[in-house]
Parts: C-alpha cells; structure tokens; sequence
C-alpha cells in the first residue's frame, strides 16, 4: 500500500519537483489525468511548448520532402565532397524534426503535471514499437508518441490500434508498405515487366503476437497470411510519401480532391489491395478497405487481447512478479468496459496502490524521475552544461538528450526490435548499466538541483541503511549521487 | 516427421551426419575460448551458404542469390561477401552447418530469440543460457560485449560486460562511491556494483568505440589474457529483412560484410589464442526459401552456422541435405533443418570446456536426444 504520496507519485509517474503542488487528493488527481490530451508544458516548466517545436504531421512530410529534395540535388551538384557535405547537413539542420520531438518527450517527463499520463504514453510507446534507424522514420516516431498515442489513451484500445497500425511510422518500420496483393494489379502488372511484387507477412505476424492476442492463441500461418491479405494496400513508403502521394494523385489512384492530411489518415491504395474474400480466425472478410476497420475491432476484443494486455499493463506499473489476482482484476475491467483504456487505467491505478510488488525502473523512467526529485533543469544557461538540453543560436537544439538515451540503452527513437523494450529487472542489470547510472546521477547533480541526498533520503522514507551510505559520502556530490543511485530510487 | 533426403555422403567436404558414435570423454584442462555471434533478427542461410549444386535453388529463388557465389564444393557455394572465412576455410580453420536450427518451428522472433539463448525446447522456460550454463559447469568467466547482460551467458558463475560509456563530462565511477551505493542494494544489483568496482581497477576513461569490429576486438584482447575470460558474446543485428534484402549487394550482403570482419578481427586480435578458440555464430531461424513480394524474405525455419577457430582441424560443410523441392520444404515454405544446432553448440562447448558430452547434453541442453557431432567438426 503506497500511503506515503511522494513515493505513489513514483510507484504511478514520475515523482514531485521540489516546487511542485503536492496534490491534496493524490488519487482523484491521478484519476483527472486520464482524460489529459497530452498537456505538453513549456520548456523548463515555463509558459507554453514553443511553437516552432510542434509539428503537424503534413509538416513533417513537407520537411522530410524538402530535405529529400535539397540532399538528392546536392549530391548531384559538381561541388568538392566537403562543400557536398556541408550544404546537405544545413539542409538537414533546416528541416530537422525528430530532436524536437525528444525535446518534447523529456520535457514532459520532467516537468508536466500529468505524470501518470506521461508514464502511460511510455508504456504504450514501447508497446506499440516503431523502431528508427533511417533518416526517414524519424520525421514520424514523434508524432506516433506525442499525437496518435498521447492523444489517444481516453478511449477504446480498438481506436487506439486502429489509429496505431495506421500510423505512417507503423505501416512502414513493419514493411508493410512494401506488401501488396499476390492477385492485385499493381503485382500482375510488375511481375509481367519482370519485377518482383506481392506479400510480406511482418506487420500481420507482429499484429496477432505482439499487439493483440499474442501466440498463447493458437492462429495459423493461414490467418497470418489472409491478415497479411487484408492488409494489402494500406501505406505509402515514409521516405517517399510527398511524392508517391503526388505521383498516385496524378494516375488517379487516388481521388484528386483528397489532402494529404485525409490520405494519411486512410492510406489506401486499391491498386495494390487482394482482391477477393479472406478468412482470419474462422471469420470471413469481404473485399476492400472496411475489412481492415472489422478485422483490428475483432483482434481488439478478442479475450486473449484483454489477457495479454492485463498482463503487461501490470507488470509495468505494478511489477514482474504480480500476483495473478492482480493481473485479474485488471482483466475484469479490460472484459466489462469493452476495452475502455481510462476504465484500464484506472483499475491500473488502484491495483498498483494496494500493491506489496516492486518494480526495477526502466533507465528513463528512473532518470526522469531522478531530474525531477532534485529539481533539476533540463535545458542548459547557454554554453554551462548545466542541464541536458540547449537551444542553440541558429533556433536548433543541441543533440546531447538524443545521444544520453542511448547511452542508457533505453530510446525510444533507436533501432530495435518490435517487442520493445524489456519489463525484467535482470535486462537492466549490469555492470555497465550501472556505470551509466552513476554517471547520469552526476550530471543530474550539475544541472541545477535544489535538493540534497539526505534531503531525497528523508522525503521519500529511505531506509536507515541506505541513509547510513548517504551520510558517509565524502562530498555532497557523492551524498547526491548515492541517494540516486540506491535501491529505493532503482526500484518502487 | 523428417524426410530422408539425398544423403551427400560422396562429397567431401561436404559430410553428412549419421551413426554418431555416443561415447562420452572428458579431455584434462582444456584451456579453449567460445565466441559466440548471435545474428539477430533471422539469417537468411540460403543467401549466406547457397546450395548452388541443387537446381531447386534457381527454381525456387529468382532473384535472391549471389551472382558469384565463391564455390566450396559441387554442392555448396559461399556469398562472395565472406573473404575472410572463405579463407579460413580453406586453411582449415572454419566449417558451415547447413540446413540446421535449433528445434523450433514457430517463426516468432522472440521465442525464437529465447530458445536460441536458453537452448531448451520450450520458449521462457528458465532464466539461464546454454553457454552460461556450460560455463558454471566448467568454472570459468566470460565477458559480454554489450550494454545488457545477454540471457545467454546468464547463469555463469562470473561474468562481466564491456560497452564503454560515453556521456559528456562524466568519468569513471570512485571505488569508495561504488562500495556506498553497493551497500543500498541486495541481490543481483549488490553483486554487479562489486564487479564493477572490480572491474574499474584496469579500467581507463579513454574514447573506447563499441561497433561490433571494435568490441570483436576488445574482446579478442581480453581474451588472450591468462586472467581474461574464456567466453565473448556479441550481437550483429538487424537480419530481419522482410524488404530489399539484396542480393550480390544489398542490406543482408553488408550484414555478412560486417560478419566477416568480426571472423578477420577475432583471429587478428585473438593471435595465438585463435589456436584454442573457436567462433559460433546462431541466429533464431532461418527464412523463407522463396522470395516474398517485396525482394525479401519471411520468417522460416532451417538456416546456416558458420564456425572457425584453430579448434577446428578439418574445414567442411556437415549437412544432411534436405532438398529445397516443395516436397522436401518444411510445410512448404522453409529450408528443414535436419540438425539439432544445440549439438553442434555442445561440440563447441566440449571442444573448448572439455565438458564430456553426456554431461553437456544433461546438464546445459537437459535433451538426451542429442547427438554427439564432435568428430565431424573437431575429429
């Protein structure tokens, strides 16, 4: 039972800053937060996220497009390989995206009100995986986080599915954008001038294991293949999306007077869907696009979903060794509110409260609540590292936040695999994991903080062991750096 | 159910494996080195090792083999991208595997992934590694090349990693600050900050680079040590290629590219180590034998091992062949893998630990089954 609130702030988000208003009703105030929509805060917790910071999601691909654009024609120009490289970094710099869009994420984590909501858009950030890697997805990955995820925890899972598979960073991290129908035309036509064309099955297998009903349920390489099927169609290439979008415009395969905004929402290219019925699960599905919308609402309520996202939802608030009973009363109101992500949520809350099971944090997770324990800064007085952050002459941030996340090993915006990240305390033990720690705690300490390490030992009910650690420290660094190193920080 | 397919006993070096002799030895103070490159994300074996003598191939695959696969034998031939192990195989220190797995069909990554570390046949069955386990079995240390702790090689006695930090403005932990923090922590957590501190002894905060070339070797240093660790994991990712795999060039190709570099850096960097070691590489399966639409590959089943070291005597490729006609596919779609890639692993672990077989196959695979395949890589 977590009765202290400093530590139920940690247990369910990211903990108090020192000038923060401690809520008087600590659990009506968690409950509030799950109708936010992602409330981004000023930088340093002051005024309003800076406009120049946000991005729409046509911006994005204008950016992206520009960048494209200006990079091919620079690498074409008769200049010397150095003047190459220099104008296609401006042009890059110019159109930057994704560094905002980190910014945003531990801007947020640090300072914003809603930090059980925050915790949740990282929870399902990491559920719903879209790996970087090239230049290309990372125009998107922030949008996915920020708008499809962050603005979308209110309602249904199936909504939010939906909304997720459909996400430009989605359809193309998971080749889908690659996949078309063995029997549509634009794979007849390849395959008649000699080129290879059809199906890929990575976004329909990762759908079944990792996003819905997991392999505790028996499907079949059939059902993967007729979802593979149904999923034919949908998405356009990231790196490519202006374009093709202009080039499908113009062979009208699509309709002239869709927007970019309408057609990324539903990017749906017949040309390229299987024709025909197709059977997933003993259900059949009729040819076109709504069998997409039917198939993602059937995996969506299936019992096996509410199973396998009980279970996970659990173990990342409450902890890896949560009692079945736990997981089932989660899954009670998974099945009674027909998959209502604020009624999870807040069955979520209150299970986690009662809860006697600890959780090892995530290096993020534990970072971010380390910053905002001592009252750190994230962004930097100029040219002091005395933050993680900076914003540079030329508007641009500095790259240091990007390159800390993966130090920890532990980015959101990194290549990995579509599992995510892991939820075991031994995936996060190790001698170097704990170098970074160490590490992170003294940069923390040099950014500004307000409060000591016997201060964070006393608030937030240290045990006298660990107290007894801190006091022995020679410095007050090293009293910091204890404090935020110790078990009680690792682990809530 | 296995099909018997053609048996390629008449093509040296190719070997085929049947009537394995069970009989178990333990050889005295094997002094060898294991390390083991886990290619994550499912090596297209075919592409890597194409079985250029099997029509099928061609019939079967359009685009998706080397232009100028370097030939090993009338069967085999090798993606041209591999200059280094085509040039240990052929002054017999390195040998393939083909058409093998580890035993599961499931095509899931993950399990995949999991079955490949644990070396059981159920997926999340324990929390230890086939190699950790052989390692506690043999008493001895390893080192892993990367920021976790790869299930793997859990459940050896001692085991540390390398993965150099590099965070502005930070420097290597105090070994007085490290024994406070050690006593806030029980457990695990205690036991890796007294490694740490342990291991910072030696430690120096110079730029250390953590690419796969780098850390293949960093680890091949430590290696030749007598005080060093006897067993390296490294991580080569990114073989999941659903999409523009490549052929002659391309994505995978640059992947073996790099692989390749990692067999050249570990013998340069091992020196006369090499002499006692011997490389592995597993990946979770293989993938499809026919192209998918998009100029990749699914996910399949049977894929290719690639070994070498100066533990070998003897290069060849060890295959049953299983064919690549649809008959011969496993459920029509995947190379079969007609060997157990845990007994090649436990050859590994007996040709460097001395572990006597029957004890490996008890105690690290806990699968009588397997068979013993020392001889026709280490005989």
């Amino acid at each position: 039972m977590y009765e202290n609130k400093y530590q139920w702030a940690r247990k369910i988000g990211f903990g108090f800053r020192p000038e923060d208003n401690i809520p008087g009703d600590i659990n009506q105030w968690n409950i509030e937060q799950l109708k936010s929509n992602n409330k981004n805060v000023g930088l340093n917790g002051n005024g309003k996220w800076p406009d120049n910071f946000n991005f729409s999601i046509e911006e994005r691909f204008n950016r992206l497009f520009t960048y494209m654009t200006k990079r091919e024609k620079h690498e074409s120009d008769k200049i010397s390989p150095i003047e190459k490289k220099r104008l296609v970094k401006i042009a890059r710099d110019e159109n930057l995206v994704h560094l905002h869009d980190v910014y945003k994420y531990w801007n947020n984590s640090i300072y914003s009100q809603d930090t059980f909501h925050q915790r949740l858009v990282h929870f399902w950030a990491n559920h719903f995986t879209v790996g970087g890697s090239n230049n290309f997805r990372n125009y998107v990955i922030g949008d996915l986080i920020h708008q499809t995820i962050g603005g979308n925890l209110g309602g249904s899972f199936s909504d939010l599915l939906q909304k997720v598979i459909l996400h430009p960073g989605m359809l193309d991290y998971l080749d889908n954008v690659q996949s078309a129908g063995e029997e549509s035309q634009y794979t007849k036509s390849m395959r008649k001038n000699g080129k290879t064309a059809g199906l890929n099955d990575n976004l329909s297998r990762e759908i079944l294991e990792l996003h819905t009903v997991s392999t505790a349920k028996e499907y079949s390489e059939k059902d993967i293949k007729n979802i593979a099927m149904i999923l034919a169609g949908w998405g356009l290439s990231v790196s490519y999306y202006m374009q093709d979008f202009n080039n499908e415009k113009s062979s009208n395969n699509i309709s002239k007077h869709t927007s970019l905004k309408k057609f990324i929402e539903k990017p749906y290219l017949k040309y390229k869907a299987e024709p025909g019925n197709k059977s997933v699960l003993g259900k059949s599905f009729a040819s076109g696009p709504s069998a997409l919308y039917i198939l993602i609402n059937m995996l969506a309520e299936d019992d096996f979903t509410a199973k396998h996202l009980s279970r996970k939802l659990a173990i990342h608030f409450i902890g890896e060794n949560v009692s079945e009973e736990e997981i089932q009363k989660i899954y009670k109101v998974w099945k009674s509110s027909d998959g209502d992500l604020s009624e999870i949520h807040k069955v979520t809350l209150e299970v986690a409260q009662k809860t006697k099971i600890k959780k090892f944090l995530w290096p993020t997770t534990w970072m971010f609540q380390c910053i905002r324990i001592s009252g750190a800064q994230f962004i930097s007085d100029r040219n002091r590292n005395n933050g993680f952050g900076e914003i540079q002459d030329n508007g641009l941030p500095k790259f240091e936040p990007l390159s800390i996340l993966d130090e920890i090993g532990h980015n959101f915006w990194a290549s990995r695999q579509p599992d995510g990240y892991s939820e075991k305390k031994q995936d996060w033990v190790s001698t170097e994991h704990f170098d970074r720690r160490i590490r992170i705690a003294s940069r923390i300490y040099r950014a500004k903080s307000t409060i000591s390490g016997e201060e964070i030992a006393e608030i937030y009910g240290f045990s006298d062991r660990t107290k007894m650690s801190i006091s022995s420290a020679k410095t007050n660094e090293d009293k910091f750096i204890v404090a935020l190193c110790s078990s009680e920080l690792m682990e809530i | 159910m296995l099909n018997r397919r053609c048996f390629l006993k008449a093509m040296p070096p190719a070997l085929a494996l049947s009537g394995y002799p069970v009989h178990g030895f333990t050889k005295d103070a094997v002094d060898g080195r294991i390390i083991v490159i886990m290619l994550q994300g499912g090596m297209d074996g075919l592409l890597a090792v194409p079985p250029i003598g099997d029509d099928d191939l061609y019939k079967q695959r359009k685009a998706l083999v080397a232009a100028n696969p370097l030939k090993l034998n009338p069967l085999f031939g090798i993606h041209p991208n591999f200059q280094n192990f085509s040039r240990m195989l052929k002054s017999n220190e390195a040998s393939i595997i083909h058409a093998t797995s580890f035993p599961y069909t499931g095509r899931s990554h993950f399990e995949g992934q999991n079955i490949s570390q644990i070396g059981l046949k159920k997926a999340f069955s324990v929390d230890t590694g086939w190699l950790g386990r052989a390692m506690d079995n043999a008493k001895i240390t390893g080192r892993a090349m990367s920021l976790d702790a790869p299930l793997l090689i859990r459940g050896a006695l001692e085991f540390d990693n390398y993965y150099p930090a590099s965070i502005e403005e930070t420097s290597i932990p105090k070994k007085d600050l490290l024994e406070l923090i050690k006593n806030t922590h029980d457990g695990t957590a205690m036991e890796t900050f007294e490694k740490l501190s342990q291991s910072l002894i030696q430690g120096s905060d110079e730029f250390r680079a953590r690419d796969p070339l780098s850390l293949a070797a960093k680890a091949g240093d430590a290696m030749r040590r007598n005080d060093g660790p006897r067993v390296a994991v490294l991580t080569i990712p990114e073989f999941d290629d659903h999409s523009s795999i490549g052929s002659t060039t391309g994505h995978h190709p640059d992947l073996f590219t790099l692989l390749d570099s990692v067999f050249g850096q570990l013998k340069k960097s091992l020196k006369e180590t090499w002499n006692n070691s011997i490389v592995l590489t597993t990946t979770e399966f293989g993938r499809t034998v026919q192209e998918n639409g998009s100029e990749g590959t699914d996910h399949g089943y049977g894929s290719v091992g690639l070994l070498a070291g100066g533990l070998i005597k003897q290069s060849s490729v060890v295959a049953n062949w299983p064919g690549l006609s649809n008959k011969a596919l496993f459920e029509k779609r995947d190379l079969y893998a007609t060997i157990d890639y845990r007994s090649v692993c436990a050859a590994c672990i007996e040709a460097a630990f001395g572990l006597d077989h029957d004890l490996i196959i008890d105690k690290v695979f806990q699968d009588k089954e397997i068979k013993r395949t020392f001889h026709h890589i280490f005989g």
